[in-house]
């Protein structure tokens, strides 16, 4: 890739996150306030020096051990985060290539130098790699806000918070092992991916009701015909445990990407996404 | 080849649909995934879609027990 085919897929992808700020910066801020404010009205309703005995418990569980032991318990506090991630990459990219038909700004994209392929691979990394770099700058500003609420309730409670620096140390090693789940989850949910972009691609209205549909309607169809449900226990065995996808140790990260079922997945979605690519030859 | 595929939008979703199944069926095969029968489970009674057969003569006989 040359100087300029490097630049112009970054200022691809500076279109996308302009385009979809809303999804890949407002909603993950918007969850965070929500949070912030939850955990500061249930630290009003309890009783001082109960909360002062919690402060100085916390502080000294994390006091001493290493970052990436107890990286874990602040993955815990990013679930949300992820499932609000999922939530907003399934809007994206159902409405990623159906939205650009619809607004007819298909024909200014298919005028400039750009080709479907670059188009359609941008918006996957825009997915894969920049949207949970967004997500990890706000739970780590919601950590640090945290922070510093729990050391100006430290100080007002006159609690020795031997551990902050400790506990602030693992919930930023949390935020890689986070960053490096959603990457790792986006590989393996990568035919759910390409699913979703052919039908935004080929769906003329309701892009979610044709890739749902179809969905069903092949999975019986194999039933029916073959006597079989290979296709409905690979979905199964895809999406049923999180483990798979989910890195908690920083041990499990090469194991969880160079294994046969990540790499049978992209494989197989990569079909899906060629099908994508070329369905963005059909434009009404 | 190419042509027909690329004929219209349901050419091509048809074709990339298929070579996705085959892929999907082919692997299942090779690799021995279970290919189970959904089985809904209940405390009231066992229903297999395998069974539906059975289950409709049973029901037929039932019917005609009445009947008599």
């Amino acid at each position: 890739m040359d100087k300029f085919s490097f630049f112009r897929f970054v200022a691809l992808l500076q279109r996308e996150v302009l385009e979809h700020r809303n999804l890949f910066i407002g909603a993950p801020l918007v969850l965070a306030l929500l949070m912030l404010v939850s955990a500061i009205w249930v630290a009003t309703q309890i009783d001082a020096a109960e909360l002062a005995e919690g402060l100085q418990f916390i502080s000294v569980l994390f006091n001493g051990l290493s970052p990436f032991d107890m990286a874990p318990f602040f993955m815990l506090a990013a679930v949300p985060f992820l499932l609000m991630l999922y939530v907003c990459s399934l809007i994206y990219l159902l409405s990623a290539l159906y939205q650009d038909r619809k607004d007819m700004s298909v024909f200014f994209w298919q005028s400039m130098p750009v080709s479907n392929m670059q188009t359609i691979l941008s918006k996957l990394v825009t997915i894969i790699l920049v949207a949970p770099i967004f997500y990890v700058l706000v739970i780590f500003a919601t950590y640090l806000f945290a922070m510093i609420c729990i050391t100006i309730m430290g100080i007002s409670f006159d609690v020795d918070l031997v551990g902050i620096g400790w506990m602030f140390l693992a919930a930023v090693a949390s935020l890689v092992l986070l960053y490096l789940s959603a990457v790792v989850s986006g590989l393996w949910l990568l035919p759910l991916m390409g699913w979703l972009l052919l039908f935004s691609a080929f769906a003329k209205k309701t892009p979610l009701l044709w890739a749902a549909g179809m969905f069903i309607l092949l999975g019986f169809l194999e039933d029916f015909i073959f006597g079989t449900q290979y296709f409905a226990n690979w979905v199964e065995s895809r999406t049923a445990n999180p483990n798979q996808y989910l890195i908690m140790e920083f041990s499990s990260i090469f194991q969880s990407v160079f294994n046969y079922e990540t790499l049978f997945g992209i494989l197989v979605g990569s079909i899906l996404i060629t099908g994508a690519v070329y369905m963005r030859r059909f434009v009404d | 080849m190419r042509d027909l595929i690329l004929r219209n939008r349901f050419t091509l979703l048809l074709t990339t649909l298929a070579v996705y199944m085959a892929a999907l069926v082919m692997e299942g095969a090779i690799t021995g995934r279970e290919a189970r029968v959904v089985d809904f489970e209940n405390p009231y009674f066992d229903l297999n879609l395998n069974n539906l057969e059975e289950y409709r003569q049973r029901r037929d006989e039932a019917a005609d027990e009445r009947d008599v």
